[in-house]
């Protein structure tokens, strides 16, 4: 072992004269920093602030008592993830188990100090693994993906509107962003790329200008302009924050799904259109039936990237004046108890959204190995 | 006897180069007409203009009693019109085309669903008795990725039978089929000319020509230089040029 040790690391590290000078540099650089970060973790942190503060980061000024409400959110969301992975990726018994030891885990860990709320966890997380199972298999539930996903979007709103939509704030704010404008976009950027290519002038040059403008503006730019206008447009209605906020990200990001689309209608062979044609298809059945599936099959693994873009973008909402997981961290910090805090609460922001865009980056890519597979 | 397909004094160019000069044409029901010609002669563009795939400026193309508008006379959304055309013309394409998202009995079902508004059971028992007429009965749950090319052609002859066409176009079918291949393709061919089936085929299959077809066309650069029976054709040509392709291409 110690011998394949050291020939791994003569071939990788020290192979050439320059290889050996920069690992001599850089190996020490990187002890040197997990050290630094490894003994700041678990001896100068005072990591009590964020278990203090996680209401706030989480929902933000969502009112204490409605609490229950973010809980039912949770579990319905836990059950619809869990669905979706399992449409890509198998849960083996291996997985099962280690999935369930990580739960555990954490459960035990938060378990001594607030016992109601890791069971709630723990909760969300085997109907999580449920969802995953059932997919998994029994492969006819799949169908009932997208009609689920739709269901559940408007049982969280429900769910969630009663003490004021004003009040979403925290990680629910900035998930709850992602999914409505993801869901959103994807049809009207459909529309777009298919209006960008039609035949008739008027509507290929709208939808021209309407893309070629987004993409040429600043997402905050759009958000702030949408969250002037709207109440311009409809002065009859108060619409509240957060439905600005989200149709400023779905206006926006329609246009960057709509060039994705586009890129993927262009890259199925003529040839198939020549033949469903042939076989006197209507425009619309060419496209529903023949273009449409085989782009999307071509661009869902940038699709679901784009999600992790949204997810991203979620904390400019700041602009006009919501409070998503960033600002609620940022929020906490603002109360002169934990103001020199700054490190703990940023490091646990990092590590949320580092999380969060990591599982999102992987499934992505096991939804393009899955689809390579299937349309071999 | 009817004529399905009629060409008089069709002129297409593209932009400023002329593909197809003053063709008189016309294909009667039942008939099997080939179409001979050196690459780039035209043959393919020509079988394209029968069902719309490609427009043409001048002259007049009728196909099955319908006229095939020119391009000034096509509007914007005129393809609901082509498209009714098409129910009635099958074409078979040089790269099969399949759809590689479907199943081979889905390829099959999918247009008479759709475009004939037959019932999902109806349309899949008779693309199984395509599959069987055609050999392949067997792979009817596959994706066309896992046919040889051989098959995957007589797939795509059964899914333009599916639709019960009229006349039935072939654009140079067996040109990317490995040489073992190109007689299973040609034998379905041979079984549906038999059957009275009204065909227009681009090929490059000499001997296949002399057997099946009732009349030999012979194109180059845009224009029709001679029409005659294979045995004419292959034996006598009266045309310069034709003896000179046909020396080149006959390997006896």
């Amino acid at each position: 072992m110690i011998a394949s040790a050291v020939r791994w690391s003569h071939r990788n590290l020290f192979a050439k004269p320059f290889d050996a000078l920069l690992s001599l540099i850089v190996i020490p650089l990187c002890a040197w920093a997990l050290y630094s970060g490894a003994s700041w973790v678990f001896h100068g942190a005072q990591w009590s602030i964020i278990p203090e503060s996680i209401r706030v980061l989480m929902v933000g000024i969502y009112p204490a008592d409605q609490i229950w409400r973010a809980w039912g959110t949770l579990l319905i969301f836990g059950l619809l993830f869990g669905a979706t992975l399992g449409c890509v990726f198998f849960l083996s018994r291996g997985l099962a188990l280690g999935y369930g030891i990580v739960v555990a885990a954490i459960a035990l860990m938060a378990a001594y100090r607030d016992p109601a709320s890791a069971s709630l966890v723990v909760a969300a997380c085997v109907l999580a693994l449920a969802g995953w199972f059932s997919t998994s298999h029994w492969e006819s539930l799949r169908r009932f993906l997208v009609p689920a996903w739709t269901l559940g979007l408007i049982a969280v709103f429900a769910l969630l509107s009663p003490p004021g939509i004003g009040l979403w704030g925290g990680l629910m704010l900035s998930v709850l962003i992602t999914m409505v404008t993801a869901v959103l976009s994807l049809p009207i950027g459909i529309l777009l790329a298919f209006g960008r290519r039609s035949q008739l002038a008027s509507v290929r040059m709208f939808c021209t200008a309407y893309i070629e403008t987004m993409r040429s503006v600043p997402l905050i730019l759009v958000v702030y302009c949408v969250w002037i206008v709207l109440p311009v447009l409809a002065p009859q209605y108060t619409v509240p924050d957060v439905l600005r906020g989200m149709a400023g990200f779905t206006i926006f990001f329609s246009a960057y799904v709509a060039e994705y689309v586009r890129s993927g209608l262009q890259a199925v062979p003529k040839g198939q259109v020549e033949a469903a044609r042939s076989l006197g298809m209507s425009e619309l059945d060419v496209n529903r039936y023949i273009v449409l599936p085989q782009s999307l099959r071509v661009v869902v693994p940038a699709l679901v990237g784009n999600v992790l873009d949204v997810f991203n973008a979620a904390p400019l909402v700041f602009i006009i004046g919501l409070t998503d997981f960033l600002r609620a961290g940022q929020m906490v910090l603002a109360n002169p108890q934990y103001s020199d805090r700054t490190y703990e609460i940023y490091v646990f922001l990092f590590v949320t959204y580092f999380l969060i865009g990591s599982l999102i980056t992987f499934a992505a890519r096991k939804l393009e190995l899955h689809l390579a597979k299937g349309a071999r | 006897m009817s004529t399905i397909v009629e060409m008089n004094g069709v002129n297409k160019f593209y932009g400023n180069l002329q593909v197809l000069r003053d063709v008189d044409l016309s294909v009667e029901k039942g008939e099997v007409m080939v179409i001979i010609g050196p690459s780039g002669s035209g043959k393919s563009t020509l079988i394209r203009c029968v069902n719309g795939l490609e427009v043409y400026q001048q002259g007049e193309i009728t196909v099955d009693g319908y006229q095939m508008p020119r391009e000034e006379d096509r509007k914007i959304g005129g393809e609901k019109e082509l498209a009714a055309i098409r129910k009635g013309v099958g074409m078979v394409f040089q790269q099969f085309n399949l759809f590689p998202h479907k199943t081979v009995l889905e390829n099959i079902a999918l247009a008479p669903m759709r475009v004939r508004r037959k019932s999902k059971a109806e349309a899949e028992a008779n693309a199984l008795r395509l599959l069987d007429r055609v050999g392949l009965k067997a792979h009817a749950a596959k994706y066309p990725a896992q046919l040889s090319g051989g098959q995957q052609q007589r797939v795509a002859i059964a899914r333009a039978l599916a639709m019960e066409p009229h006349v039935m176009l072939f654009d140079e079918p067996t040109s990317a089929l490995d040489p073992e291949m190109v007689g299973e393709v040609l034998d379905v061919m041979r079984e549906l000319a038999a059957e009275g089936m009204t065909m227009m085929i681009v090929t490059h299959e000499m001997g296949f020509a002399r057997e099946v077809a009732d009349r030999v066309v012979y194109i180059d650069q845009g224009a029709i230089l001679e029409v005659a029976k294979p045995a004419q054709i292959f034996d006598a040509p009266q045309n310069e040029r034709t003896r000179t392709f046909l020396s080149r291409v006959l390997k006896h």
